[in-house]
């Protein structure tokens, strides 16, 4: 794709009229022109989440990923600091390292030995009288990302040199992380549990928008759901999931339960309607009074009234509070897209109250797993059913005009089955795409 | 165990042992999953890794890690109209080989039979292959052998997949 031509087809105004109020054209799915230009101006610009500080707890720790386009190395210095440098090396271009994750001292390239330290900066170049006596090796590290910010152990990095701080960015959805990490009687989460993969072909967008609709589960997931409406367990000390039908309708208490959106994309939705005054089992008990011993009973009770399902930090994390995780999505092309989904240590929680949450997120959230699967058809489906010129049209509207202003967070509120929550994030797609 | 096993139950040859595979990996090509399940000892446990020399599924996410209730689940599931993911279902081919026993483990009257698998699927104009290595534990129990602990250790088990849906 060569870059004049993109430009030329896509000035501020087209992209913008590719978003109504209601709906959203389907190109923003399927042209591969605008999957360009989300890597340089969203992905290359946003602030995106590249790991937890758990995954690299020493010195020379690594973990490789990408941001959006750009290979990236997570890892932790020798003074402690996080580092997130671009991974390919300053000399003739390759990827200094090609493991998942791993420990080094160093970082070696494999094609000339160019070595780095583990904040990028190069060490040795072999051979060093072959170059210039003009050569300064404090130029030629390895590049960093140009801002990165920490939360609670989550790092995320901005690939741009300015734009909105990390603080304005994290602020308004700061909370809802405390949430899931204040859960852990010791105040710490960690992300050392493995993980599961899955891929599918369908646009990036199609998972983010789904980690926010509750209006999709009866229907998308209704081989999970029991004769009487209900769904299995999800959590631990639950004896059932949430009633989700009632006779041939979504449960009432299901459609009452609400979302949120805080402007930047980000937004979640209230907790699961689930009789926590029921939930009850040794394991699940036991944690329960870890935790009070920790944080005293009050301060407990209060952490462990659920008060968020899935929370999406805009564009590409989300947590989930019920059965919990976290969920980075990766665009790897128009039309396919990676996930992967980190089970959640609680740091301090009997190993116990840990395994059934690793053993129930297999069962919802694995590539085989009894609820995600039928979401990965969802999203292959929609992409294949975008083709169509039937109608250019993608219909967001539901609950268009009937979202009501939410003081407590500052942002908005409407039910879950409607669809604030995907009008937000293209308000946040639109101003991240048209801004020059 | 302290009862003495009757003597069927003290050994089981190669030849058994991979008529045994091959009967398992039928049932499960024949979608015939709820007699799949019930090749399963009541304490059976059905176990795929999702990292590479897994050591444990308490600390570590696996790809599938059923009991009998989770294999009834998901069987109910398989059997629901309305699992989208197998609209329309898989047709899968199983093939079993390189089957090796080990000696039996005294203590429990189990037998680990080691063996390769290949399943290959097919779904929607698609077709996709599963490879690994697969352990049994085998248990003397009600006049046939069933399964205790069945693992597969599929060699791309850490990569990133599209939906599963059926067992390996």
């Amino acid at each position: 794709m060569n870059i004049p031509m993109m430009e030329a087809a896509f000035n501020s105004r087209s992209i913008r009229d590719l978003v109504e109020p209601g709906r959203v054209h389907r190109r923003v799915y399927s042209d591969p022109a605008i999957f360009e230009l989300e890597m340089e101006r969203l992905f290359g610009r946003a602030w995106l989440f590249v790991g937890h500080a758990s995954q690299v707890p020493k010195p020379g720790d690594f973990v490789t990923t990408e941001l959006g386009r750009e290979p990236v190395i997570f890892t932790r210095h020798r003074d402690g600091s996080l580092q997130v440098l671009l991974n390919r090396c300053a000399h003739r271009g390759p990827k200094v390292l090609n493991e998942r994750c791993g420990q080094r001292k160093q970082f070696t390239c494999l094609y000339h030995g160019w070595t780095y330290d583990t904040d990028g900066s190069l060490l040795a170049v072999p051979v060093p009288e072959g170059c210039g006596t003009e050569f300064d090796k404090r130029k030629h590290g390895l590049a960093h990302a140009p801002r990165v910010g920490e939360y609670r152990g989550f790092v995320f990095a901005s690939l741009a040199q300015s734009g909105p701080s990390f603080d304005e960015h994290i602020a308004p959805i700061r909370a809802n992380i405390d949430d899931l990490v204040d859960r852990a009687p010791a105040g710490e989460i960690a992300f050392d549990a493995g993980m599961h993969r899955y891929i599918y072909r369908g646009n990036w967008k199609l998972q983010v928008e789904n980690v926010l609709d509750s209006y999709h589960v009866p229907f998308s997931h209704a081989s999970t759901v029991s004769r009487e409406g209900v769904q299995f367990s999800r959590r631990e000390g639950d004896a059932t999931g949430a009633k989700v039908v009632e006779g041939s309708r979504t449960a009432a208490d299901w459609t009452r339960r609400k979302s949120y959106t805080v402007g930047r994309g980000h937004g979640w939705t209230s907790n699961t309607a689930l009789d926590d005054s029921k939930r009850s089992s040794a394991v699940w008990n036991e944690y329960k009074l870890v935790l009070a011993e920790r944080v005293g009973s009050e301060r407990a009770e209060q952490i462990l009234t659920p008060r968020l399902h899935n929370t999406l930090v805009y564009p590409n994390v989300s947590i989930m509070g019920l059965n919990i995780h976290v969920r980075v999505i990766k665009p790897l092309a128009v039309d396919m897209t990676e996930v992967t989904i980190f089970p959640v240590r609680l740091v301090g929680a009997p190993p116990e109250m840990n395994f059934r949450n690793i053993r129930l997120l297999n069962v919802t959230h694995a590539a085989a797993s009894f609820v995600q699967s039928d979401d990965l058809e969802a999203f292959a489906r929609a992409q294949a059913g975008l083709a169509s010129r039937g109608t250019d049209w993608v219909d967001i509207s539901r609950g268009l005009g009937a979202e009501e202003s939410d003081a407590e967070h500052g942002g908005l509120r409407a039910l879950a089955t409607h669809e604030m929550a995907v009008r937000a994030q293209y308000a946040a797609w639109r101003d991240y795409m048209c801004e020059v | 165990m302290n009862m003495p096993l009757p003597h069927e139950a003290t050994q089981i040859g190669r030849e058994a042992a991979e008529q045994f595979l091959i009967h398992e990996a039928r049932l499960l090509d024949e979608r015939r999953f709820r007699d799949w399940m019930a090749l399963f000892t009541e304490d059976g446990i059905y176990w795929v890794p999702a990292a590479h020399d897994q050591q444990s599924p308490f600390n570590q996410a696996s790809l599938f890690y059923d009991d009998r209730d989770l294999m009834k689940t998901r069987i109910d599931r398989l059997e629901h109209p309305l699992i989208h993911v197998q609209t329309p279902p898989s047709r899968t081919v199983h093939l079993v080989s390189n089957v090796t026993v080990a000696p039996p483990d005294s203590d429990v009257g189990e037998f680990a039979v080691s063996s390769n698998v290949v399943m290959i699927e097919y779904r929607l104009e698609r077709q996709r292959l599963f490879a690994g290595r697969q352990t049994h534990r085998l248990r003397y129990q009600e006049s046939m052998w069933r399964i205790a602990h069945k693992r597969v250790d599929l060699v791309n088990c850490d990569s990133a997949f599209e939906a599963m849906a059926v067992p390996i």
